[in-house]
């Protein structure tokens, strides 16, 4: 009887070694541990075993039992270990494919460039605002100055709507209403589209943009313009930036200058200033005794081709996505 | 303004070599063109500014170059002879507007000998740029160049009654200007004439009749003064620029005539022989007064933000030609006959710190309360808008705001559409740019054609601009708003290998979720989008897009006719919106609206309906009907096929229920839904299938 046990065990842990599957697995288990499987016929054998060994035959088959099980555990646990594995081989995908890429969108490169100009004038504490692109005579011209036969206004080839609609030449048009809106001090930036009658070619395009911007207040000094400017060429165009300031003329301001920044090692005009002739602030409402200020144009387009090495400006307004995306 | 250096050192000493004065005369706002030559020969082509007449002459340059350096200047002996009989025996001037003409100064000389210049004399010219004709022309010339003061040089024997008139000229009066064109006058046209006709547009060229020959004895010279907006009218009117004209346009003191008359005399009678005769004739209805104006110092300070030492201020005015007295912080200054530009304290400031140097003042940051840069709002909301485009994943496109009819009828609008309609420009340029659009998407649409012609299939474009239509009322009044425009072509996904990825190319849909995306993103409440045509939209694919009740728009699969005339092969999907609106509803500052407290429950509602049902009519039924404990319906599957019957579909909804104060208990949501089952056939052709 009790070779019978050990015959079971060692069959048992024989016949689990070369099972694959969990249907052989079964089998097995059945065989040994079933209701009619060997195990069971030999417990059928112990109430007709002599009382004395009983107990210990008894105890015998149970031991059998773990052991069994705990084969059968050990080889199940190993065979579904087994089936992960190859469930996750099967779901192998190619890491070398390329990858499914969504559309990432893009600011224009002239926004880019006005952003960054509006975000230095705002850490500078000036107000961004915007004004309208048909302007009249008046708020483009004669409030700057520049009355009916102005020999300036030859220099700004303008588009005309009728006797007094115009496409402004120049974003300082929209100074001219801040002022009329407010009082000082006033520390104004705006941007936008301006027009002039300017034949096409690699530099000019009849549509353009201007950031102009000024500041009215009781102690602004052409040192102040001086200095806002610097302090905004640097950030724009890095720390080691030189400013050079050149006597200009406007009407609308007295002194007046031009702006040019070193880059690259040569240098870029970038637009005028100067104070605003007193008969501007006249016009404004604005006391020229009490208030002073200081008022500048910038060139956007020409400066941001330099910058970035756009060769022709007529390529910011094709949209080429193969110099978009580049930005 | 072509000037020889060796010319401008016989009136101010200049050490310095052409390089030097080149690259620093820029920095007194004397641009310089270009330098021709070097060393003596040396000719600069000075760029100069509008308001500054005096700086197209000589002189006016010299004392640039002194008050730059603080040297003299010296200006040319008057030594005239004259004799007699005077002038005024022998002729005339008789000025008819002296708005049009301040002033008239005429000389005559008479026993001249025309003939060749000297040497010296056509050198200079030639180095300046004026070609040399005979010595009495060469004179007027010479001295133009000297003082800025153009004059001109009449045969008086040819001027009927010897006189002069200064006047308009008369309707269908014609001249033959020096040139040997004949000019048609207009009563605009000031000219000069004699008894009987024009013999000269006035501050722009003589007549032929009347120009110097070689048989001319006596000389009427003239030295006068225009209005400048008259000469600018009549030399763009011609298309006839000179080097007079030239300087009339930018406003010649008339103080200046009767000094450089006085000097053109003298050098013809030096030049030609004859005899000045005493006098001359000086027609001057209104002289002018040279101003005095105040330069405090304390303001001269408070301008630049620095101090200029006194004494630098006054020797840099005086050598411009300022007379000056000081009275304590105040200097008192008289500017010099030729300087009209200067007429009020900020014009000195400018002088001094010009010639001080604008590199000397110091850079500061102005003295104020600190204060928080801003964005307008609207700017803000734009941007935010533009933001959640790019987001979106589409990348922002500029276009031009002209346009011209030619690209605006591609578009194929209806009869009355108002883009039909656009703002003229009264002088446009070119044929492209004639009209202000009125919308933007037909130069998106060049932009797309432009990437598709580079093979560029996928292309994701926004753009948000400025449109312009005409004020309704007739005004003559323009109205500009801001418009988005959408246009998506090609593949949303790059790389896309997958054999079973579908139709991969964007459709309306994925025009419409950028569209939900950005209301979202502005939440400004829901898109709606009502199914309507539009001529440039594909009739079965297209609607009005819809902002609290009004139409702003519209959205859809481009026309194929439309996308065929701007080369657009396949389906191009695109929108048009006035966005003004939009960004006035937006929320930019959102708060946090908390968790919901309580659970949801969720149940599915399909319905079988024909396929022209629109989801929407399904969607607000199942609203209304399923009243406030609705929470959300997410429509999350459309079949079509069998089962169905053709031109069937099914509509499978998820709706979520919540109460905000408890928990819902399943009956009652399942009450709901009982309701829904039973109301929804009611309403809409529809089936509920269970």
């Amino acid at each position: 009887m009790a070779d019978e046990i050990d015959r079971l065990v060692e069959e048992t842990m024989t016949a689990l070694r070369s099972v694959d599957t969990p249907e052989e697995l079964e089998t097995v288990r059945r065989g040994a541990l079933g209701r009619r499987g060997t195990l069971a016929g030999l417990m059928a054998k112990l109430p007709r075993m002599p009382a004395d060994k009983r107990a210990a035959f008894g105890a015998r088959l149970n031991g059998a039992r773990a052991a069994i099980e705990e084969a059968l555990n050990g080889r199940a646990a190993e065979l579904s270990a087994r089936v992960a594995v190859s469930r996750v081989e099967a779901e192998r995908v190619d890491v070398t494919l390329p990858g499914l890429r969504a559309p990432v969108g893009r600011r224009h490169i002239l926004r880019r460039t006005l952003d960054e100009v509006e975000r230095i004038f705002m850490g500078l504490g000036f107000e961004v605002v915007e004004g309208p692109e048909v302007e009249t005579e008046e708020f483009n011209f004669e409030r700057l100055n520049m009355p009916a036969d102005h020999p300036a206004r030859d220099t700004q080839d303008t588009f005309y709507l009728n006797d007094d609609l115009l496409l402004r030449t120049q974003s300082t048009a929209v100074d001219t209403r801040v002022m009329l809106e407010r009082r000082p001090p006033m520390r104004i930036v705006t941007s936008g589209r301006c027009y002039r009658r300017d034949t096409v070619d690699a530099t000019h395009m009849p549509v353009f943009h201007q950031v102009d911007g000024f500041m009215v207040g009781e102690r602004i000094t052409f040192a102040d313009l001086k200095g806002v400017l610097a302090t905004f060429a640097r950030e724009m165009f890095g720390p080691q930036t030189r400013t050079r300031f050149q006597p200009s003329y406007f009407p609308f301001t007295e002194p007046s200058a031009e702006l040019a920044v070193t880059f690259e090692g040569r240098w870029l005009e970038l637009g005028g200033c100067g104070m605003f002739h007193p008969r501007v602030l006249e016009m404004g409402g604005i006391d020229p005794e009490r208030y002073t200020a200081f008022a500048f144009g910038l060139g956007v387009d020409r400066p941001a081709m330099v910058r970035y090495g756009i060769p022709d400006i007529r390529l910011f307004w094709e949209n080429d996505l193969r110099l978009l995306g580049q930005f | 303004m072509k000037t020889p250096l060796s010319w401008l050192r016989g009136y101010v000493d200049i050490p310095e070599t052409p390089d030097v004065l080149a690259e620093l005369l820029p920095m007194l706002g004397l641009g310089v063109e270009s330098v021709d030559g070097a060393g003596d020969d040396a000719v600069f082509d000075f760029e100069i500014a509008s308001n500054r007449p005096d700086l197209l002459s000589l002189i006016g340059l010299a004392r640039e170059m002194a008050a730059w350096r603080r040297r003299d200047v010296r200006l040319p002996e008057d030594r005239l002879d004259e004799h007699d009989p005077a002038a005024s025996t022998l002729t005339s001037v008789q000025i008819t507007d002296a708005a049009l003409c301040a002033r008239y100064v005429a000389h005559v000389i008479s026993g001249v000998t025309v003939g060749p210049s000297p040497a010296w004399l056509t050198a200079r010219l030639e180095a300046a740029g004026v070609r040399p004709i005979n010595n009495i022309v060469d004179a007027t010339n010479y001295v133009m160049l000297e003082w800025g003061q153009p004059q001109h040089a009449f045969d008086l024997d040819t001027l009927t009654e010897h006189r002069i008139v200064v006047r308009p000229a008369r309707a269908g009066e014609q001249l033959v200007t020096l040139d040997g064109v004949t000019r048609d006058l207009d009563a605009q046209t000031l000219v000069i004439a004699d008894a009987r006709r024009a013999v000269a547009l006035a501050g722009i060229m003589g007549g032929a009749a009347t120009e110097i020959g070689p048989g001319t004895r006596r000389v009427l010279l003239e030295a006068a003064s225009f209005a400048p907006a008259s000469v600018r009218r009549t030399s763009r009117r011609l298309g006839l620029r000179t080097e007079a004209s030239a300087r009339f346009e930018r406003g010649l003191d008339p103080e200046s005539a009767a000094r450089a008359a006085r000097r053109c005399a003298q050098l013809i009678a030096e030049l030609a022989g004859g005899r000045v005769h005493r006098g001359g004739v000086d027609a001057y209805p209104r002289p002018v007064s040279r101003p005095t104006i105040t330069l405090r110092l304390p303001r001269l300070r408070r301008v630049l933000g620095m101090t200029v030492p006194v004494g630098d201020a006054e020797a840099i005015l005086t050598r411009l030609g300022v007379e000056l007295h000081r009275e304590g912080d105040l200097l008192r200054a008289t500017p010099p006959i030729g300087r009209r530009d200067l007429e009020r304290e900020e014009d000195l400031i400018e002088e001094v710190v010009r010639h001080y140097g604008y590199e000397r003042i110091p850079e500061t940051l102005p003295v104020e309360a600190l204060h928080q840069g801003r964005r307008a709002s609207r700017l803000d909301t734009e941007a935010s808008a533009r933001d959640a485009l790019i987001r979106a994943g589409l990348t922002e496109a500029f276009t031009i705001s002209l346009v011209s009819p030619r690209l605006l009828e591609r578009l194929g609008l209806d009869e009355g559409d108002p883009w039909r309609d656009p703002v003229p420009l009264r002088n446009p340029l070119t044929s492209d740019h004639t009209h202000l659009r009125p919308c933007l998407l037909p130069g998106l649409l060049e932009a797309v054609r432009v990437n598709v012609s580079h093979r560029r299939e996928a292309v994701h474009f926004f753009d948000i601009g400025r449109v312009f239509a005409r004020r309704r009322g007739g005004s003559g009044g323009v109205d500009e708003r801001h418009a988005l425009a959408l246009a998506l072509r090609g593949r949303w996904i790059t790389g896309d290998w997958r054999h079973d990825g579908g139709d991969r190319d964007v459709t309306f849909f994925h025009l419409r979720g950028v569209l939900e995306t950005l209301f979202a993103e502005l939440r400004t409440g829901p898109l709606v989008i009502r199914p309507a045509r539009r001529a440039w939209l594909h009739p079965s694919r297209s609607g009005d897009v819809v902002f609290r009740d009004e139409v702003i728009g519209a959205a859809g699969e481009l026309h194929p006719d439309v996308a065929a005339r701007f080369d657009l092969p396949g389906r191009t999907v695109v929108a048009e919106m006035t966005l003004t609106g939009v960004l006035e509803h937006a929320v930019t500052q959102p708060r946090f609206s908390g968790f919901p407290r309580f659970p949801a429950v969720r149940r599915d509602v399909a319905v079988v309906a024909a396929e022209a049902l629109p989801h929407a009519d399904v969607e607000s039924a199942i609203r209304e009907i399923a009243g406030t404990l609705l929470e959300s319906v997410e429509l999350f599957d459309v079949y079509a096929g069998p089962p169905l019957a053709q031109g069937q579909r099914n509509l499978a909804y998820t709706l979520i229920f919540r109460a905000h104060d408890r928990t819902l208990a399943g009956e009652e949501v399942d009450g709901v839904i009982r309701k829904i089952h039973e109301a929804l056939p009611e309403r809409l052709p529809v089936t509920i299938r269970l």
